[in-house]
C-alpha cells in the first residue's frame, strides 16, 4: 500500500509504557507524521490484530557515523567484502542504494538495518569537534533514522585550561558554544583526562589516569574536576540530556571502584552512565577479574538521578571503537590485532582494535554475565537502558537475542551452561536470577525509556504529538525471531517496513541542540584558536 | 575589489584553510598566504564554459541526455573521482556507479599502497594539528615536504608554536632521512642516510630494536638503529612520509613497515605517522566511499552491491580493456597518466574544471567551476579533518559541479 496521510493502525496489542499501557488492546491513529488522539471511522486502516505494537526503538549510544567510525569501516575491508548489502526494492520515495554490512556497516545499510529492527532514533555516541561536519555528513547519508550525536569534551586543551584557572563559568559557556557550532545534542567525556594524558605522550609508562584525583597536566585538574565542571555545565545550560559519562578505567579489573566514585563524585546532580557493563568489574589488576555488577547496579537503583546503558556484550564479532586512544593500545598490545590510533588536535583521541568475544574465554564470558546481571538486578528499567555499545560489545543487529536472553529464563540459563565459568564465581548469574523481563519492560529499555533520558519528547511513546514512530512484531514464543524481523515499521508517518520487507527509506531528521550561553566567550576561544589551531575559529564547526 | 577570508586551498593535501582571496572584476588577483602550489591552484579564477557533445557545442540539456545514454549503453562502465569536486559531489557520483552497477575509483588510489598496509595492520596517527602540539621529534622518511607539502612545515609539523613546543622549530628537532636521492629537508638537525634498497629492512631492524629483539650487527644499519634510539628517547615523535608516488618506485613493502615502526614505537613513547597525501580533495574521495560502500578506492559495483578490488582499480581496468564507457567527475588535468592514457579508447563522460580542454576527446564535456573557488561545500584535508569550502567567485556565472552531477544522477534515477 502508499502511506496514506492517515491510518489507523487497528487492534494491536498496544505496549506504551510512558502512558502506562501495558498490553492492551487499542488503536493508534497516525495524521500528518504525528499521533492524533482519533480518526474519522472511515480513515484507512492497518489492521494489526493480534501482533504487538510499540513505539519505534530509540538506540541512546551506538558507534554508527563520523570520523572513528570511519576508520572502523576503512579498517574491516574483509568483514564488508563477507556482508554484502545489495539494495532493497522500495517502492516509492528517494532510490536505494547497495552497501555492505559487519560490524561497521556502510552508511545506508545501516539506516536500512536500524529501520529492519524496528528503530528510528538513534544516537551517534562520540564525535570530535573537529570532525562534526563530516559526522553530519555520514548521517545525512544514514536514511530512516532520526539522529543526533554527542560531541566529546573533556580532554580538549581548552577547557581544561578553564578548569586550571577556576573558570566554572566560562567551561559552561565553551560547552553551550561548542554544542552550537558543532549541531551536536549532548556532551559526551571518554576517560576524562586519560586521553589528554595519554597524547601528552612521553617515554615510559603513566600514559593515561587511573583514579579520580589523577593531576592532567596541572594538579588542579583532575578527572573528577572534569566530571563535576562538565556535568554541571549540561544541567545548568538545560540540556534536554544530561552529561554522558564513560568512565575512567574502562575494562580494567577493579574498576567497579572507580566507576562509583565518578557516580558519588557527581551525586545530586543528573549524569548518564554509558556502557555500564565494561566499568562493573572487582578484582585487581595482574590478580584477576570478577563481577563487580551488583554494588554498581545497587548505586544505580538508589540513586534516582543516576541513568545507564548497559553495553552488553554478546558472542561474536565486534569491533571496538572509542575516543579512548589508552585503551585501545592496551587491547592491541594484549590481542595482537590491528590497531588504528589517531590523535585528535587540542581535543580528544580514536583507538579501534577490531576483536571477538568468545563463549569459551573467561573474560568474554565474565563480561556477557556482567552485562546481564546489570538488566536483571536493575529495579527501573526506566534509568537502565538497552545497549551493546554498538559495535564495541556487540552489533546492533544483536539486541533481538539479547531480548530473549532478558525475556527467557530457561534460554538463559542454557546459554549460561556453555560459557566459560572460570571468573563467574560471585556473579549473582551464576547464583539464578529468575528474572524475565516483560514485553512492557523491553519497551521501556529499547524506547520509552531512552527517548525520556535524551528528554526526547516526541519520542518513545504513542500519545498525541508524539512523531508516528511505530513498529508492530508478530508476537512468537522465540523473542529473538519476533524483534529480529517486524511484521510493520512506521517512521514519520511512513510504513517503512511493510511486511517484513524493506518499502521505503526516506531521510530521517537531525536531532541537536542550541543552547544559550554568554558570547563572550568566543573572543576567548578565538584567541586559543589563533594561538593553536590548525583550523580557522570560521571554519570551525558544521553549521551550514 | 573584495576579498574572502579563510579561504582553503585544495593545492595539496594540506588545506591551508588561512588564504584571503582578492577578487577585482570578476578575477581573482591574489591569494594572500598561498604558498606558489596554491598560487597556482587558484589561478585567476577564470575556467572555460563550454558543453561539448562529440565534439560540437550542445546545450546542458542535451548534454546530460546524451551522457546518460552513454553509461546506460555500457555493459561495463566505470566512473572516476579527479580532483577538485566537493564531497557532495563525490557523494551524488558514488550513487551514479551505484546505480549503474559500474566500477568507481578515485584520485585516492594514487596512494593505494598505504591504504592496503592500513588496512593489514592499522596505523599509529594524529591529525596534523596534533603533531603540532605535541611534537619533539619530527623525522622526514625520504621526503622534504618542500617540494609537494610546501606549507606542511610552517603550520603543522615544524615551525608552528604548540602547547608543548612553545618555541616552535626551536622545541623540536628535525631529522633527516635520506634514501638516496629522496632525501629529507636540507635544514634539518641530523641527517641519516639508508640506502633505497635497504629501506624496508632498516624500518624492520629499528622495529625489533624497539621491541627489543636481537637486531644483529649489521654495520649498514647502525645508522638506522641510532635513529630508532633516538626516537625512543623522544616525547612525541612525528614519522613522515609521502604516500603519493614519486619519480623512485616505492618498495611496496614499504608502508606496512612504517606503520608497524609506528605502532611499536608506542609501546615505549608516543608516535604517530604521517602520512603526505596530494591536493584536489583526493582524501574526500577516500572518505566518502568507504562511508558509502565499506571501501576506501577501486571498487565495482557490478554484482549489485559494492567489492573490492584493490589491485584492479580504474588504471588497470582501462588498460586491460575491461571498461566501455567512463564518467570522469572533476578536473581531467589531475588524472594520472596511467588512467588519462587509458581513457582514449573509451566513451567518456567529462563534467568538471576545463573537461573540454580534456586530452581524451570525451564524447561528452560539460566545463564547471572549481570546488573551492566557484563552489562550496566540504572537502578533506590529508588527515581527514573535513573543511568548508568558500567560494571566492560563486555566483559569476559558472555552471555549478554540484548542480551539473546532481542532474545527471537524477536523469539516470529517473529511469533514462
Amino acid at each position: 500500500m502508499t502511506t496514506p496521510a492517515r491510518l489507523r493502525i487497528a487492534g494491536g496489542t498496544v505496549y506504551d509504557p510512558a502512558h502506562g499501557v501495558d498490553g492492551v488492546v487499542r488503536d493508534v491513529c497516525i495524521e500528518g507524521g504525528g499521533i492524533v488522539a482519533e480518526l474519522p471511522a472511515g480513515a484507512p486502516r492497518l489492521d494489526v490484530r493480534g501482533m504487538v505494537v510499540m513505539p519505534g526503538g530509540v538506540d541512546i549510544h551506538a558507534h554508527v557515523a563520523g570520523s572513528s567510525v570511519n576508520h572502523a569501516r576503512r579498517l574491516l575491508p574483509e568483514e564488508h567484502a563477507a556482508d554484502p548489502a545489495p539494495a532493497p526494492r522500495l517502492v516509492d520515495g528517494p532510490p536505494p542504494r547497495s552497501g555492505t554490512g559487519g560490524t561497521v556497516p556502510s552508511t545506508f545499510a545501516t539506516g536500512y538495518r536500524y529501520a529492519g529492527l524496528g528503530y528510528t532514533t538513534a544516537m551517534e555516541a562520540a564525535v570530535a569537534p573537529l570532525a562534526a561536519r563530516h559526522a553530519h555528513a555520514e548521517l545525512d547519508d544514514t536514511p530512516l533514522i532520526d539522529s543526533g550525536f554527542f560531541v566529546l569534551l573533556g580532554n580538549d586543551d581548552y577547557l581544561l585550561r578553564q578548569i586550571a584557572a577556576g573558570e566554572t563559568a566560562r567551561a559552561r559557556d565553551y560547552a553551550g558554544w561548542l554544542l552550537g557550532v558543532t549541531r551536536a545534542y549532548a556532551i559526551k567525556i571518554v576517560n576524562p583526562g586519560g586521553v589528554a594524558v595519554w597524547k601528552s605522550g612521553g617515554a615510559g609508562g603513566g600514559r593515561n589516569v587511573s583514579g579520580l584525583d589523577d593531576a592532567v597536566g596541572s594538579s588542579a585538574v583532575t578527572p573528577r574536576k572534569i566530571l563535576e565542571t562538565l556535568a554541571g555545565a549540561a544541567n545548568a545550560l538545560a540540556l534536554p540530556h544530561p552529561v554522558h559519562i564513560h568512565c575512567n578505567n574502562l575494562g580494567q579489573p577493579g574498576n567497579a571502584a572507580t566507576t562509583l566514585e565518578s557516580m558519588r563524585a557527581l551525586a545530586g546532580q543528573r549524569a548518564h552512565f554509558t556502557h555500564l557493563q565494561f566499568h562493573s568489574y572487582g578484582g585487581e589488576r595482574g590478580k584477576g577479574w570478577k563481577s563487580a555488577a551488583k554494588d554498581v547496579i545497587e548505586y544505580v537503583n538508589g540513586h534516582a538521578q543516576v541513568s545507564v546503558d548497559v553495553g552488553q556484550v554478546m558472542f561474536g564479532s565486534a569491533t571496538t571503537v572509542t575516543a579512548d586512544g589508552p585503551v585501545e593500545h592496551l587491547l592491541y598490545a594484549s590481542s595482537g590485532r590491528k590497531w588504528v590510533n589517531v590523535d585528535i588536535e587540542l581535543e580528544t583521541g580514536c583507538g579501534i582494535v577490531p576483536y571477538s568475544y568468545r563463549e569459551k574465554a573467561a573474560v568474554s564470558a565474565l563480561q556477557w554475565a556482567v552485562g546481564l546481571e546489570l538488566f536483571l538486578l536493575a529495579q527501573d528499567p526506566w534509568r537502565v537502558v538497552l545497549s551493546t555499545d554498538h559495535p564495541n560489545g556487540a552489533t546492533f543487529l544483536s539486541y533481538p537475542e539479547l531480548i530473549r536472553l532478558l525475556m527467557d529464563r530457561a534460554y538463559r540459563d542454557d546459554r549460561l551452561k556453555a560459557v566459560n565459568q572460570k571468573l563467574l564465581a560471585g556473579s549473582a548469574l551464576l547464583d539464578g536470577l529468575a528474572r524475565e523481563y516483560t514485553l512492557g519492560e523491553i519497551a521501556i529499555v529499547t524506547r520509552a525509556g531512552p527517548a525520556r533520558l535524551l528528554g526526547l519528547s516526541h519520542k518513545g511513546h504513542l500519545g498525541p504529538g508524539a512523531d508516528a514512530d511505530v513498529t508492530v512484531y508478530a508476537p512468537d514464543a522465540d523473542r529473538a525471531k519476533m524483534f529480529a524481523a517486524p511484521r510493520y515499521v512506521i517512521k514519520g508517518g511512513a510504513i517503512v517496513v511493510e511486511e517484513g520487507q524493506l518499502r521505503r527509506a526516506p531521510a530521517g531528521a537531525r536531532l541537536a541542540v542550541r543552547p544559550d550561553y554568554d558570547v563572550a566567550v568566543k573572543k576567548d576561544v578565538r584567541r586559543f584558536f589563533d594561538d593553536y589551531a590548525t583550523v580557522a575559529f570560521e571554519n570551525y564547526g558544521a553549521e551550514p | 575589489m573584495s576579498a574572502v577570508e579563510h579561504v582553503t586551498c585544495l593545492g595539496c593535501g594540506c588545506a591551508c584553510d588561512d588564504i584571503t582571496v582578492v577578487v577585482e572584476r570578476g578575477r581573482l588577483t591574489e591569494a594572500q598566504r598561498a604558498c606558489v602550489l596554491g598560487t597556482a591552484w587558484f589561478g585567476d579564477g577564470q575556467v572555460p564554459q563550454e558543453i561539448r557533445i562529440r565534439g560540437r557545442a550542445g546545450t546542458l540539456e542535451r548534454a546530460i541526455a546524451e551522457a546518460a545514454k552513454v553509461l546506460t549503453d555500457a555493459q561495463r562502465p566505470l566512473v572516476y573521482l579527479a580532483g577538485d569536486i566537493s564531497c557532495e559531489v563525490q557523494r551524488d557520483a558514488v550513487a551514479i556507479a551505484d546505480r549503474l552497477q559500474g566500477a568507481i575509483d578515485s584520485l585516492a588510489g594514487t596512494a593505494g599502497a598505504g591504504v592496503l598496509a592500513a588496512q593489514r595492520r592499522g596505523r599509529a596517527g594524529a591529525t596534523l594539528g596534533e603533531l603540532r602540539q605535541r611534537a619533539d621529534l619530527v623525522v622526514f622518511w625520504g621526503v622534504d615536504p618542500g617540494a609537494r607539502y610546501p606549507r606542511y612545515s610552517a603550520r603543522y609539523a615544524v615551525d608552528a608554536v604548540g602547547l608543548a613546543a612553545p618555541a616552535g622549530r626551536s622545541s623540536r628537532r628535525v631529522i633527516a632521512v635520506d634514501l638516496g636521492e629522496a632525501r629529507g629537508p636540507a635544514d634539518a638537525d641530523g641527517r641519516v642516510a639508508i640506502r633505497p634498497d635497504a629501506e624496508v629492512d632498516a624500518l624492520g631492524t629499528m622495529r625489533a630494536t624497539v621491541q627489543g629483539r636481537v637486531a644483529g650487527t649489521n654495520a649498514a644499519l647502525a645508522p638506522a638503529i641510532a635513529l630508532v634510539h633516538e626516537m625512543t628517547q623522544a616525547r612525541y615523535v612525528a614519522l613522515v612520509a609521502d604516500a603519493e608516488p614519486g619519480p623512485i618506485p616505492l618498495d611496496p613493502d614499504r608502508a606496512e613497515a612504517l606503520i608497524a615502526l609506528a605502532q611499536a614505537l608506542n609501546g615505549r613513547t608516543r608516535c604517530a605517522l604521517s602520512t603526505l597525501r596530494g591536493g584536489g580533495n583526493r582524501s574526500g574521495a577516500d572518505a566518502v566511499l568507504t562511508w558509502q560502500t565499506g571501501f576506501p578506492f577501486a571498487v565495482d559495483f557490478g554484482r549489485g552491491y559494492p567489492t573490492y578490488r584493490p589491485h584492479a582499480g580504474a588504471a588497470e581496468r582501462l588498460a586491460g580493456g575491461e571498461v566501455d564507457a567512463a564518467l570522469v567527475i572533476g578536473a581531467p588535468a589531475t588524472l594520472p597518466d596511467s588512467v588519462a592514457r587509458g581513457l582514449a579508447g573509451v566513451a567518456t563522460v567529462a563534467i568538471g574544471p576545463r573537461a573540454s580542454a580534456a586530452g581524451w576527446n570525451p564524447v561528452v564535456a560539460v566545463d564547471t567551476g572549481v570546488a573551492g573557488i566557484h563552489e562550496g561545500g566540504t572537502a578533506f584535508r590529508m588527515d581527514d579533518v573535513p573543511l568548508p569550502l568558500r567560494p571566492a567567485l560563486e555566483g559569476e556565472d559558472v555552471r555549478s559541479a554540484t548542480a551539473t552531477v546532481r542532474a545527471l544522477r537524477e536523469r539516470l534515477e529517473g529511469g533514462a
